[in-house]
């Protein structure tokens, strides 16, 4: 889908970006994260050239980005930013349009189109689309902002730190989404974050950028398991490595068989939440269940604990 | 809509409004309020030319070089604040500065042996004096939006074109009218001066006061002017407002960001 080669961005002396490579697969979410200043949204940016790079080459779907007319290749891949850069003297429904109707869709496709994405970002039609964006909550625009990225159905999704200015809670909700529609939708995702349990949390594959360098590209797993260097470790936070290995797990995978007594788990939980439920009812062991209520077996601290442990 | 006129400032308006017009349709029916201005048995109401003539020919000639300087200068504007043109941002400063520290009075004592009597040095004083209030408001209102929105203009893939017509100056227009508005009532003032060398408007009525020593002419010429500008200025405010409303706040996308990152760090 995306492939970077010896891609590098220098102002002045200082090499933002430096000697770059990547392949980032069709259909997944790459998330690149890192401290600020580490030249991750620069390296984001590159791919639709908002920045030019100064050496190096960008392939989207095999098509080299710098022999491309700025405008139709950004046409071509969603993006979407931390302050959502909605047109503030355009209506929510106009927001989501751009795109198409750079593209010059027809008229009534545009509205099929607009109607579609505010009922997949939860967003009522009726009450929404003549609203400016001004009159939304912070979580509105953020979804609006994303919808708009999404509009023309591009196959690429650039996102800056989309998630940055939401709160906690908000956040939380919006990254499952956002997870959702992607695995609905097969749209491939390369997001930049600060935040590593956000990379952890939606990344298939984690890109840890510092000081210019890609230090280290790997499936979550990977990076908790094997981080490439002490920055990579830091990033993580050491005490926070096992419980961020946990919320790679479902429960399913740690059943065992036998009976507990108590409220039961559905398999899809997470072993991070699995290990709370535990611990918060003050259980050892607690039933497991799939989808429909049958019982699988049970989970024991112990079986979780075993699945938090470094892999060898 | 009829609540709107029933408000009260807009109410007032449509009065003077009324009232002026009345006045310009009829003079010689006034002639009895302004007789005690007056001594000596001097005329009351100016009648060498018909003061509606006048008052169309002021209105027209601020007009016309309001028109002139906001092209120019809104063009200057956004010429400047492209790539190409970044660097003659700071000559086109000097040139648009020059022509509101010139003092009009001498554009036109220096325009008259060029331009002759009449209303061309007048028309040309104005348009120099307009330019610099178009030309600052619009350069502020093109170089302050939001970073954000301007941004994710581009990478949505617009052409430069297209993100100066669709984006740029329909949110930098409330700023842009009100620079028009300043220079549109600088002008209406100033155009009075224009009698000075034969251009047809109101200063030939206070000028012709000035002259005959005669009060009320100065009166109806002056306050003819400034009422003509209270309701020109009015107009442009209500739809520079008009303008801000329909977006909200004007930079609400600048100021959600909590933390105070900008978009565009690295």
């Amino acid at each position: 889908m995306i492939e970077l080669s010896h891609l590098t961005k220098v102002y002045g002396d200082v090499a933002v970006v430096h000697d770059v490579n990547m392949h980032v697969e069709a259909g997944t979410i790459t998330v690149i994260v890192g401290t600020s200043g580490s030249g991750k949204s620069t390296l984001l940016r590159m791919v639709n050239r908002l920045v030019e790079p100064t050496k190096g080459r960008v392939l989207v779907e095999g098509r080299d980005v710098l022999k491309m007319p700025a405008h139709e290749l950004r046409r071509s891949i969603g993006y979407a930013i931390q302050s959502h850069g909605l047109f503030p003297h355009w209506t929510v429904a106009r927001n989501i349009a751009t795109v198409p109707m750079l593209l010059g869709w027809d008229r009534k496709k545009v509205a099929a189109r607009v109607e579609e994405l505010m009922e997949l970002f939860q967003l009522d039609h009726v009450q929404f689309a003549d609203r400016y964006p001004h009159e939304l909550s912070g979580g509105q625009q953020q979804r609006v902002g994303v919808a708009r990225a999404m509009a023309a159905k591009p196959t690429l999704l650039l996102m800056d730190e989309p998630f940055g200015a939401l709160d906690p809670i908000i956040r939380g909700k919006a990254q499952a989404d956002l997870k959702a529609i992607q695995r609905r939708t097969g749209t491939t995702i390369l997001l930049v974050t600060h935040d590593m349990d956000e990379a952890i949390h939606l990344g298939d594959r984690i890109a840890v950028m510092n000081g210019g360098d890609l230090k280290q590209y790997a499936p979550a797993a990977d990076i908790l398991a094997r981080p490439a260097d002490a920055f990579v470790d830091d990033l993580i936070g050491p005490a926070d490595r096992p419980f961020h290995y946990l919320t790679l797990g479902t429960v399913r995978t740690a059943v065992e068989p036998g009976e507990a007594d108590g409220a039961p788990l559905a398999a899809d939980t997470s072993l991070y939440e699995g290990l709370g439920a535990l611990l918060w009812s003050g259980r050892r062991t607690a039933p497991v269940v799939d989808a429909s209520g049958a019982a699988l077996g049970r989970v024991s601290l112990g079986g979780i604990a075993d699945k938090a442990a470094r892999p060898r | 809509m009829i609540r709107d006129l029933l408000r009260p400032g807009i109410l007032l308006r449509l009065v003077v409004f009324a009232a002026l017009v009345a006045f310009l349709a009829a003079p010689d029916r006034f002639a009895g309020l302004l007789a005690p201005l007056t001594s000596n048995g001097a005329p009351s109401i100016y009648t060498q030319s018909s003061l509606i003539d006048l008052t169309l020919a002021h209105l027209f000639t601020v007009a016309l070089s309001t028109f002139a300087a906001a092209v120019l200068a809104v063009g200057l504007a956004i010429f400047v604040t492209r790539p190409a043109g970044v660097e003659f941002l700071a000559l086109s400063r000097a040139i648009v500065n020059i022509g509101q520290t010139f003092p009009p009075v001498a554009v036109l004592a220096l325009s008259v042996p060029a331009m002759g009597f009449g209303e061309a040095p007048t028309r040309m004083a104005l348009f120099l004096y307009g330019l610099l209030p178009i030309f600052e408001n619009t350069l502020v209102g093109l170089s302050t939006l939001p970073p954000a929105v301007v941004e994710t203009a581009s990478a949505m893939g617009m052409t430069g074109r297209q993100r100066l017509l669709k984006v740029e100056l329909p949110l930098a227009m409330p700023l842009i009218i009100e620079g028009i508005r300043l220079s549109a009532v600088i002008g209406l003032a100033t155009a009075t001066i224009g009698s000075t060398v034969a251009a047809k408007g109101l200063g030939e009525v206070i000028v012709a006061g000035l002259l005959s020593n005669n009060l009320a002419f100065i009166v109806q010429g002056g306050v003819i002017t400034g009422i003509l500008a209270v309701l020109i200025s009015d107009i442009f405010t209500a739809v520079a407002r008009r303008a801000t409303k329909r977006r909200g706040a004007p930079s609400a996308a600048a100021r959600t960001e909590p933390d105070g990152r900008q978009t565009s760090g690295a």
